[in-house]
């Protein structure tokens, strides 16, 4: 993501002495342990769900042995394992996407300076990130409310954010004020320059935010639990997937031993679930890593 | 007309009445309405619940006329069976080391990486260390638990395999292995997200120094120690003060799966504690009098670390 200008590749060839040489190989040695340890338990995990259990033995693996697909054949049988990936993405869509518009509309009023109460509100909003009411006080709200077991529960509570809010804000402030002052003097309203102008300059810090929020919300699991664990039509992949990590036996397993498979072992339906639940995050992770440089950065280094 | 208003941005109007303005901005406050209502409903009302830890609260109860206890939850946290103890001590142990250590291994890996010089597998390398921070605990629980466990984990069947070890070593429940352990699944899954920062303050640092450090015939060791080394510094301590405000509070959802019957010694951090005498015991009252203490200790922090960048810096956090 980041070139630091190649000073090394300016100077490599010359003067290479052994010294040199063996720093460059201490270097590779050192990226290649950071890459298989990155890198090597995700492709265990492929190849030991793609494996026929029977076949397998102890230790490494380095490609699938006797291939198919009989445990993700089993698991799509399990009809709830569908639902799960339709509540997954859509709190993964619909709940970023509201507290996007949230956020980047106290953003736009945030960054303009000459209104009144402009400081306190600021204050109010930021310095929600510096303190919590703990668990059980905001569990009791959530009951007060009647959050619990719906789906709004994955919406409503992570509306707003004081990080989101400080990125786009700083991002915002970074326009140049022109824009918006040209738009205003046009007859413009707040929301149509909101809207028409200074919404769609921010898409960079937009995307990298859109983007960190649905990962966010389709790994966490711990709302699922907390509120919303009795009702299963509201279950997520990710909380289905740690219940099946936990238990030992669960609707897949059983099955499993209803269609005598013996292909496939509960440690490869675990395996296989894993990468159900990370495939996603493996198709948008190109694109998260670009926005992350160019979105969130910016907007951190500088606030 | 154009000069009026572009007044109007930099310098406040003080001529106009406060009516008028208000009308004129009404849009404004529109614009915040949404969020200071979620931030007030989600983030300042339940602090009325901290009432719950001077009482002794059941469910279903209302909360305001639930029997005084005063502070005896706070006082049997303490004294009772050492729980404030061990449960602080790992909190800022665990947050302390993955911080201190997660940070100088990023430093050090984003030193080593900028000194590759193949574009490509330097652009691969960082691709690749980055990517599990994305993945959720779950899945980082599921790997490490294919990987260290007794029987099953890969690490443990090579180990016996190859005759290091008589029989498995229990990495997850041994509280032994603890620390170290849960040290090494922090570093990994955050060791490409923290090293982005350095990464950007490498790329600021000026290449005109290490030019004239080759002139004068400095070795690549000699430049890493004599200008990265030092242009970094900074940077790592800033980074290590503004995270310190962060050491009581741990990752639910990481703990939850990492901390087990058999290792909760030495991997029972505070969010666990309440989560466990909350909403398993059900013990409300307690487990609110345990999270005003993690509260007030966190605000304490901040205000130390706030405090201590106003003198570094100049400015502060907050």
């Amino acid at each position: 993501m980041y070139d630091s200008g190649g000073f090394t590749g300016m100077m490599c060839k010359k003067n290479s002495t052994v010294g040199d040489i063996l720093f460059d190989i201490v270097v590779t040695f050192v990226m290649a342990v950071v890459v298989i340890i990155s890198l090597y338990p995700f492709l265990y995990i492929i190849f030991y769900s793609f494996s026929n259990s029977a076949l397998l033995g102890t230790g490494l693996l380095l490609y699938p042995k006797g291939f198919n697909v009989d445990a993700y054949k089993v698991l799509i049988s399990d009809e709830k394992i569908p639902h799960a990936l339709f509540i997954s993405v859509a709190r993964s869509i619909i709940s970023p996407a509201c507290s996007l518009m949230v956020n980047s509309l106290a953003a736009f009023a945030l960054s303009h300076h000459h209104f009144m109460g402009r400081s306190f509100i600021l204050r109010f909003l930021t310095i929600t990130m510096y303190f919590s009411s703990g668990l059980i006080p905001y569990y009791i709200l959530m009951m007060k409310l009647h959050l619990t077991n719906t789906f709004l529960v994955y919406v409503v509570p992570s509306l707003f954010s004081a990080f989101d809010l400080i990125l786009i804000k700083t991002y915002m402030e970074s326009l140049p004020a022109a824009l918006e002052e040209s738009a205003m003097i046009d007859g413009a309203s707040y929301f149509k320059t909101f809207f028409r102008i200074i919404l769609p300059l921010c898409k960079p810090v937009l995307a990298a935010l859109l983007l960190f929020n649905c990962v966010g919300q389709w790994n966490s699991y711990s709302d699922t639990m907390i509120y919303n664990a009795t009702r299963t039509d509201l279950h997520t992949l990710s909380y289905v997937l740690m219940n099946f990590i936990q238990t030992s036996t669960s609707t897949a397993e059983a099955a499993r031993q209803q269609a005598g498979l013996m292909t496939v072992n509960t440690t490869s339906l675990k395996m296989a679930m894993t990468v159900i639940t990370v495939i996603p995050i493996m198709c948008v992770y190109p694109f998260l890593q670009k926005y992350f440089a160019k979105g969130l950065l910016i907007g951190s280094v500088k606030g | 007309m154009r000069k009026s208003l572009a007044m109007e941005r930099t310098v406040t109007p003080m001529k106009k009445s406060f009516f008028i303005r208000l009308r004129q901005q009404y849009q404004i406050y529109l614009m915040l309405l949404p969020a200071m209502i979620v931030a007030a409903v989600f983030s300042y009302v339940p602090l009325s619940g901290w009432i719950m830890a001077f009482t002794d609260y059941q469910l279903g109860q209302n909360m305001f006329q639930s029997k005084w206890t005063g502070f005896t939850q706070f006082s049997s946290f303490f004294s009772g069976a050492n729980d404030a103890l061990y449960t602080v001590r790992n909190t800022i142990v665990i947050n302390l080391l993955s911080l201190f250590i997660g940070l100088f291994v990023a430093c050090a890996f984003a030193i080593l990486l900028n000194e590759v010089r193949l574009r490509c597998f330097k652009k691969f390398v960082q691709t690749t260390s980055f990517f599990p921070y994305f993945v959720s605990w779950v899945i980082a629980y599921m790997i490490f638990n294919s990987f260290f466990a007794v029987k099953s984990g890969v690490v443990n069947q090579l180990l016996v395999g190859g005759g290091i070890i008589g029989s498995g070593i229990n990495f997850l429940g041994d509280p032994k292995y603890s620390w170290g352990m849960i040290l090494f699944v922090n570093i990994w899954k955050s060791l490409g997200y923290n090293s982005v920062i350095f990464l950007a303050a490498l790329a600021g640092i000026d290449q005109e120094q290490y030019e004239a450090a080759e002139i004068d015939g400095a070795s690549r060791f000699q430049r890493i120690n004599h200008i990265t080394i030092p242009e970094l510094t900074p940077t790592l301590v800033v980074l290590l003060i503004m995270n310190s405000g962060w050491i009581f509070a741990s990752n639910l959802e990481e703990f939850y799966l990492f901390c087990n019957d058999s290792n909760y010694s030495k991997m029972e951090v505070l969010d666990i504690y309440i989560y466990n005498y909350g909403l398993k015991y059900l013990n409300f009252s307690y487990a609110t009098a345990v999270g005003i203490v993690k509260t007030i200790a966190s605000i304490g922090m901040f205000w130390i670390v706030n405090a201590t960048a106003k003198k570094l810096k100049g400015s502060g956090i907050v």
